[in-house]
């Protein structure tokens, strides 16, 4: 399955942007697990998941084709 | 009606009435930096009625790339008294009232009570926090933003009884650690992005004043300088239990909001200037600059330089003083190294963290 990967801030930095392979996952928590897997340094940091351009606050269906951002929190000023 | 804002009079769908409702209107800035300077020139150029700022730092040389309301001659003044004089020559229409402190959860629910619209402007996850949490008890409209590198997000959290409700705590529930914080010299920041943040956050503001069109209510817009793209998502809240805000102004003074959250044992104590010459005059302290070396202004008070960048290699074997007090630029790198410090020494010493750093009591170091 092709997911869009779209990253912000320092996640840039470990994450590439852009379409994504992964196989036998079905939903967001799965897509979350194998992301920290694939990257490590992802499971130390602060983020946040939107689907489709709506924030993940539960546990949702992931199908072929979905958007996923990955935002970190920002302070500077 | 006066000619200053003539041409925003004519704008269609704009006219007296959206004139009368910002001139009724006040506004607090916290943090007259990147993001805040901007927003307060167009607040005053547009004509808002009263504007408050709070900022207890006074002006420094590496201010001046993106905070574009003072200049080199301004460096060494409080932020808060440039930016009143600025201002109000700009125009003697609007009302500026200057708060030339930190808010803290001690002083922050006063100030906010007296004003329409909050921005937050600041530059740490605390004040940030702080704001989030009392906006909410207080129900006040909210215009979140924040910059990283070449990146800004901003919200707005209108926080109005009627309607979806969210708060910053729906994005990100929990303050991050110091070792999930960039330090502030490493992040770096090109002038421009704070300008185009800042900018926006006014617009949001007029917006949700006057009425005109929606704001982001319930979004986040991330807006990326280097392809000049903007990716805009809804905000949800969180599902119950993510996290708790304070219920009253009684849990709400008892919390606390660090400039960043440096872990639950910490025994690391915060202290301010006064605190920190009592200590020195004391004797048997050392003080430890951890900025780099090219960092400026340097300290006029006797300390010894261990730059972060190889803190553990820099550090002298023996320390002998039983006191040690960590400054750097804002009070964020200092920390760290203090945590560094408190598992090197497990209780033997009392370490000291300059809190708000060296930006914050210019001119008294």
């Amino acid at each position: 399955m092709e997911i869009d990967i779209v990253t912000f801030g320092k996640i840039t930095e470990i994450i590439p942007n852009g379409m994504m392979s992964f196989s036998g996952l079905t939903d967001t928590d799965q897509l979350k697990a194998t992301l920290e897997q694939r990257y490590p340094e992802l499971a130390g940091m602060k983020y946040k998941l939107a689907l489709n351009k709506t924030l993940v606050q539960e546990n949702k269906p992931v199908i072929e084709g979905a958007v996923i951002a990955i935002m970190p929190p920002f302070s500077g000023g | 009606m006066s000619e200053r804002y003539s041409r925003q009079l004519v704008l269609q769908g704009f006219g007296v009435r959206s004139q009368n409702k910002l001139s009724k209107a006040s506004i607090l800035v916290i943090g007259a930096g990147g993001l805040g300077c901007p927003a307060l020139q167009y607040f005053t150029g547009v004509g808002i009625g009263r504007i408050g700022i709070v900022d207890g730092d006074h002006v420094s040389l590496s201010n001046l790339h993106r905070q574009v309301l003072f200049n080199t001659a301004d460096i060494g003044k409080l932020k808060t008294e440039v930016a009143f004089q600025k201002l109000t020559a700009a125009n003697p229409e609007t009302i500026i009232e200057t708060f030339p402190f930190a808010i803290k959860a001690d002083n922050c629910l006063d100030l906010l009570e007296n004003y329409d619209v909050i921005l937050d402007c600041s530059d740490n996850f605390g004040t940030r926090y702080l704001l989030n949490d009392a906006c909410a008890l207080l129900n006040k409209p909210l215009i979140f933003a924040a910059v990283s590198a070449w990146e800004g997000q901003i919200a707005v959290f209108d926080n109005n009884e009627n309607g979806l409700r969210t708060n910053y705590r729906d994005l990100f529930p929990n303050q991050p650690g110091s070792h999930e914080i960039p330090n502030c010299e490493e992040n770096g920041v090109i002038g421009v992005l704070p300008g185009v943040i800042g900018t926006m956050q006014a617009a949001e503001a007029i917006k949700l004043i006057t009425g005109i069109r929606k704001p982001l209510i319930n979004q986040l817009l991330n807006y990326n300088l280097l392809d000049q793209s903007i990716y805009i998502i809804d905000i949800l809240p969180a599902p119950a239990g993510s996290y708790e805000l304070p219920a009253d102004r009684i849990e709400f003074s008892t919390r606390r909001y660090q400039e960043i959250s440096a872990g639950t044992d910490s025994d690391i104590i915060e202290i301010n200037v006064e605190e920190m010459h009592d200590l020195i005059n004391k004797g048997s302290t050392i003080v430890i600059d951890v900025r780099e070396i090219h960092e400026r202004p340097s300290l006029s008070t006797k300390h010894i330089q261990v730059p972060m960048s190889a803190f553990d290699s820099s550090l002298p074997d023996e320390i002998n003083e039983p006191n040690i007090v960590l400054v750097c630029q804002h009070g964020i790198r200092s920390l760290a190294a203090a945590e560094k410090l408190r598992s090197k020494y497990h209780g033997q010493k009392n370490i000291y963290s300059l809190a708000g750093g060296i930006a914050r009591w210019y001119g008294q170091l």
